[in-house]
């Protein structure tokens, strides 16, 4: 039991977040001043999703809150409200409301944020509007001293009045919700029709009679809204009358729903009326089913109003895992399978059977990669998860930083593993942070410099063959190297002497050095914010390049190479002594066979010399504690490692050759080691170590 | 005392030592196979072997306690165990017996040389006695 709703936490929460970042891109687009139409009903649709499962999940406030939120939005639908600097404002502090209450849904705190304020302060948009509309009926509305409330049993009243009269006439008080389940309905080719439906005056406990009818109705239709409403009924102060009145679609007739709600027990009265050519006024047709693809395609679940909905399921991640590492046993099995082809094939060359296992053999491998493929495209996302957050955070940031940015995001719908997008959004916000912090000036020194106020930040996404790169530029003052050298040097990150030496271009890759740019006040030096070269090794764990360009006065622009996925990565195998190893492929520029006297000595270090570089030379031998081979050959192989702008070359006992491998963990118990990312097994069993390339960099 | 007799124990051997380890914390008994040695890993962690696709570090128990390391031979063997979300192998010299204990003593308090604090008991058996391993001391640290 606890684990169910331990379950059902964990989709509410997802869905809530998904929900609360639709909202927060519409009151972004309401305040930039676009047509508010789309946005507002948007935004309707998900305080509306929001409000219906934390209601059923019990937390109260998130409930309140959404509730209110939907009637101002309703209010401004219906042209009540205009949207006012004053409403986005409002509607961005809600939505901070609702990420504070989804953290403390997390955490599972005892008192939840309150949100009384807020909801009164939503209520003074409602309050003025609403009084200013035709007095209720009251003989169908429940009172209720709650303004909120109030508005709700309104629209149920007014549908409720309309009863009766024309099509048109009736759904004039539906909600944007209401309209739209019932456009659904009729696209299904269900009627709507409106029951009327008595129950006996010596019936005990009339609201759980009402309770059952409607779910018997409930499970061979659909109700769009009863009066009184279901979830209010239990609740209700109260005492409910013995009439429940509702709109109801099925795809059966009229005189069905007549003979079924009769010969129920404890009902009196039954008027079953079809409801035709309800027509959805100020809604159009088409517009609404756009939208609805597009927010579908977004969420993946729009409250259950689905038009033409792209059909999706939820897939717990786990089990994409569990069906990666199946994937993984069987790309380890066909190498292997290869391999025993291949030994077979030599030995019994002209045997049928074997002619036969190498076809079945070559059609297995095809497969295979094409379930690699697939698999791995399941587990892809668009980036635009991540990068959909950025303008709002962009937005706070630059009004506390009283600076002007126009935001632009490219490529969003470039796919990358789900786990690399966790893992990139942190560094992600670092440098973007920093872009708004040290890369764009101030309004006034923009101007003074001859550039427009408003700095430009463009973060840009594209796949470049098996890697996806990730480009955030800025149009600020960019990086002085002359300024990171001295304080590098004061900082003791470097001597005066290597400072001496340096390029422009190695200068300013300093703020990727540990310990330069630590504290605050040097970061006003520099020019950069902190942590650069967390931010870097955090991208090297994923196996990516972050490199950094910057021309004074001009501008700063980070870019991230990444791997498309983690799983599964092309490697090449080395061998040191007898074991045999794997580098990944995108740290590997070039892997060459040198003669041994082509080694010379610089400063006590062995080098080597090829096409007009000279690379150090690495041997893990000695650091790995393994006895290096008598050297018999006269040639090396060196395999030259690449990371950012700096170049290794790794000494190797034998290049094997390149294989896609699967990628393991050495497990909690083994913990980290320097040097190796992880394992991999190969077609003979073996298992065969991943080296980390950011370690042997550090050796 | 009493409930000594429900657990069901594997006897092995390590050096000239006799030990125990409760049935239901072994997963699996397999020959010695090909290690994969970590460079620069913890000291009594022998290495990683491929257990029918998944990565098993496996450590020595000689090491454990303080023993040289022999080379390995036919009555080698890896005892897998499962303790909370890890599995682990152990290499031990020999894999004895499944038994039982008709009395376990508490450890000794001083006990001479290596196996104090990996004992939780000491199993008294005909044939002399045989230390009951603590499996959360003996993989830990």
């Amino acid at each position: 039991m606890s684990f169910d709703m331990a379950e059902l936490k964990h989709m509410f929460l997802e869905e809530f977040d998904e929900q609360l970042q639709l909202m927060d891109e519409q009151v972004l687009s309401l305040e930039r001043g676009e047509e508010p139409g789309e946005a507002v009903r948007t935004l309707f649709r998900a305080a509306h999703t929001v409000k219906g499962s934390s209601a059923v999940m019990g937390y109260e406030e998130i409930k309140e809150l959404t509730h209110t939120m939907e009637h101002v939005l309703d209010k401004v639908r219906s042209n009540q409200l205009t949207v006012t600097d004053s409403l986005t404002n409002l509607l961005f502090e809600c939505t901070d409301g609702l990420h504070t209450l989804k953290k403390q849904v997390e955490q599972g705190v005892e008192e939840y944020l309150s949100i009384a304020q807020l909801v009164s302060k939503l209520q003074s948009f409602i309050q003025p509007a609403s009084s200013a509309q035709e007095p209720t009926s009251p003989s169908s509305s429940v009172q209720s001293s709650d303004p909120v409330r109030k508005g709700a049993d309104e629209d149920v009243a007014d549908s409720m009045e309309s009863i009766g009269g024309s099509g048109t006439a009736y759904h004039r008080g539906l909600s944007l919700d209401e309209q739209l389940k019932i456009q659904e309905y009729e696209q299904r080719g269900w009627h709507v029709y409106v029951i009327e439906l008595h129950v006996k005056s010596d019936c005990l406990m009339k609201e759980a009679r009402m309770q059952i009818i409607y779910n018997e109705m409930a499970a061979s239709g659909e109700w769009v809204l009863t009066h009184p409403a279901m979830d209010e009924l239990l609740t209700m102060e109260e005492s409910v009358g013995n009439e429940l009145v509702g709109l109801y679609a099925c795809e059966g007739t009229a005189a069905s729903i007549q003979t079924k709600l009769q010969t129920m027990t404890d009902v009196d009265t039954v008027k079953v009326n079809r409801v035709e050519g309800i027509e959805l006024g100020s809604i159009e047709r088409k517009e609404a089913a756009s939208k609805e693809t597009s927010s579908a395609s977004i969420s993946g679940s729009a409250g259950g109003m689905s038009v033409h909905k792209k059909q999706t399921i939820r897939v717990d991640v786990d089990r994409l895992e569990n069906l990666m590492n199946l994937v993984g046993e069987l790309v380890i099995d066909q190498t292997r399978l290869q391999q025993v082809e291949h030994t077979l094939n030599q030995r019994y060359r002209n045997d049928d059977s074997i002619v036969q296992l190498e076809q079945i053999s070559d059609h297995f491998s095809r497969v295979i990669e094409d379930l690699q493929d697939q698999v791995t495209k399941v587990r892809m996302l668009p980036i635009d998860q991540l990068f959909n957050r950025f303008p709002r955070m962009i937005r706070d940031l630059s009004k506390k930083l009283d600076k002007e940015v126009e935001v632009v995001l490219l490529g969003g719908e470039t796919e990358l593993d789900r786990t690399v997008i966790e893992e990139i959004s942190d560094p992600l916000i670092h440098l973007i942070r920093n872009a708004l912090d040290h890369g764009l000036e101030l309004p006034a020194q923009r101007v003074a410099a001859g550039k427009s106020a408003q700095g430009r930040l463009t973060i840009r996404a594209s796949q470049e063959e098996n890697q996806v790169v990730i480009v955030v530029e800025d149009d600020g003052k960019g990086i002085d190297p002359d300024r990171i050298r001295q304080s590098a040097v004061q900082k003791g990150v470097i001597s005066e002497q290597e400072a001496e030496g340096l390029s422009e271009r190695e200068s300013i890759q300093l703020i990727f050095r540990p310990g330069f740019s630590t504290s605050a006040e040097l970061s006003d030096v520099s020019g950069r914010g902190v942590g650069m070269d967390i931010v870097k090794s955090h991208i090297e764990k994923l196996n990516g390049i972050i490199d950094i360009a910057s021309t004074v006065g001009q501008g700063t622009k980070f870019k991230i190479k990444l791997p498309l996925t983690l799983a599964i990565i092309p490697g090449l195998m080395v061998k040191l002594v007898d074991r045999k190893y794997v580098v990944p492929m995108n740290h590997v520029m070039e892997s060459v066979r040198v003669a041994a006297d082509e080694i010379q000595w610089l400063q006590g270090q062995p080098v080597i010399h090829i096409r007009e570089e000279i690379y150090p030379l690495i041997s893990l031998h000695q650091h790995f504690g393994i006895d290096e081979p008598v050297q018999t050959k006269t040639h090396k192989s060196i395999v030259i490692l690449g990371m950012a702008e700096k170049r290794v070359a790794l000494v190797v006992d034998e290049l094997i050759g390149n294989q896609d491998i699967v990628v393991k963990s050495l497990g909690r118990y083994v913990g980290d080691v320097p040097c190796i990312s992880g394992a991999t097994i190969l077609g003979d069993g073996q298992v065969a170590l991943i080296l980390e390339v950011s370690g042997i960099f550090k050796i | 005392m009493s409930e000594a007799h429900s657990h069901q124990y594997v006897e092995i051997t390590v050096d000239d030592g006799k030990y125990a380890l409760m049935i239901q914390d072994i997963h699996e008994i397999i020959k010695i196979q090909d290690i994969t040695q970590i460079p620069n890993s913890r000291p009594h962690i022998k290495g990683v072997i491929n257990l029918r696709g998944i990565i098993v570090p496996v450590i020595s128990l000689r090491n454990r306690f303080g023993l040289p390391e022999l080379p390995y031979d036919k009555a080698t063997r890896i005892v897998v165990v499962n303790l909370e979300d890890d599995t682990v192998g152990i290499v031990v010299d020999k894999v004895n017996k499944v038994t039982y204990f008709s009395q376990v003593q508490p450890s000794p308090v001083q006990s001479d040389d290596i196996s104090g604090e990996f004992l939780s008991g000491v199993g008294v058996t005909d044939d002399g006695l045989v230390g009951i391993l603590k499996l959360e001391e003996v993989l830990h640290q």
